[in-house]
């Protein structure tokens, strides 16, 4: 079963190795943590028990509570597998930006690279169009051909 | 100092070299996981994870 928890954004790496740290030896059924790179501010722990979270292996600095009830293990199976960028992307698609510095904002795809890994942006909303280079993860497509 | 994951193994190490499979590390990686019982997580299971410890999803 897999349970979230809510982290402060920017902690949650941090919140995963003391629950981790917490539950060894502790006979809880934890038996794995993950810290997607999408989900911001959460933490899904994998746990064979109801997460007690009175318990004091949850009582961790930077820990803002969980969400009730379990997430089916189909909807996490796309965290295990982070695509590469969509090959649905192309130049002059538009996108939203899913984490970092930007989250939110709108951008256009002026590049990809080779890889396939980096994108080239530029805000759409910014008044000069710096680009911005992000990997293909933190991107989300809105619109897969600009008008 | 700079977390690093094997490339082939994904797990994450603080050298430049993993040391169970003798390869370079690399510090482009994304996605953490920490695999508390290997024998019980149904997701070491998926990634075919079979030692306790941290992994990163993504590794260039
Ligand atoms: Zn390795």
């Amino acid at each position: 079963m897999i349970y979230a928890i809510r982290t402060l954004v920017g902690q949650e790496k941090n919140v995963a190795r003391v629950i981790a740290r917490n539950v060894k030896n502790s006979g809880i059924g934890v038996s794995s943590i993950l810290v997607p790179e999408s989900l911001r501010g959460y933490i899904l722990v994998e746990s064979s028990t109801n997460l007690d979270m009175q318990n004091p292996v949850f009582k961790v600095p930077h820990m803002k509570g969980s969400i009730e009830g379990e997430i089916p293990y189909t909807e996490i199976k796309n965290f295990l597998n982070p695509e590469p960028i969509l090959s649905s992307i192309q130049k002059g698609s538009i996108v939203e930006l899913i984490s970092g510095p930007f989250k939110g904002e709108k951008a256009k795809v002026v590049r990809i690279d080779e890889s396939k890994e980096d994108v080239v942006l530029e805000l759409i909303e910014a008044a000069v169009p710096i680009p911005v280079t992000v990997k293909g993860d933190q991107i989300r497509l809105i619109q897969k051909e600009a008008d | 100092m700079v977390t690093k994951a094997c490339t082939r193994c994904h797990r994450i190490v603080e050298g430049d070299l993993c040391e169970v499979c003798n390869l370079a590390t690399s510090k482009n990686w994304s996605g953490f996981l920490i695999i508390v019982d290997p024998e019980k997580s149904h997701i070491a299971r998926d990634l075919k994870i079979q030692e306790a410890g941290e992994y990163a999803l993504r590794v260039r």
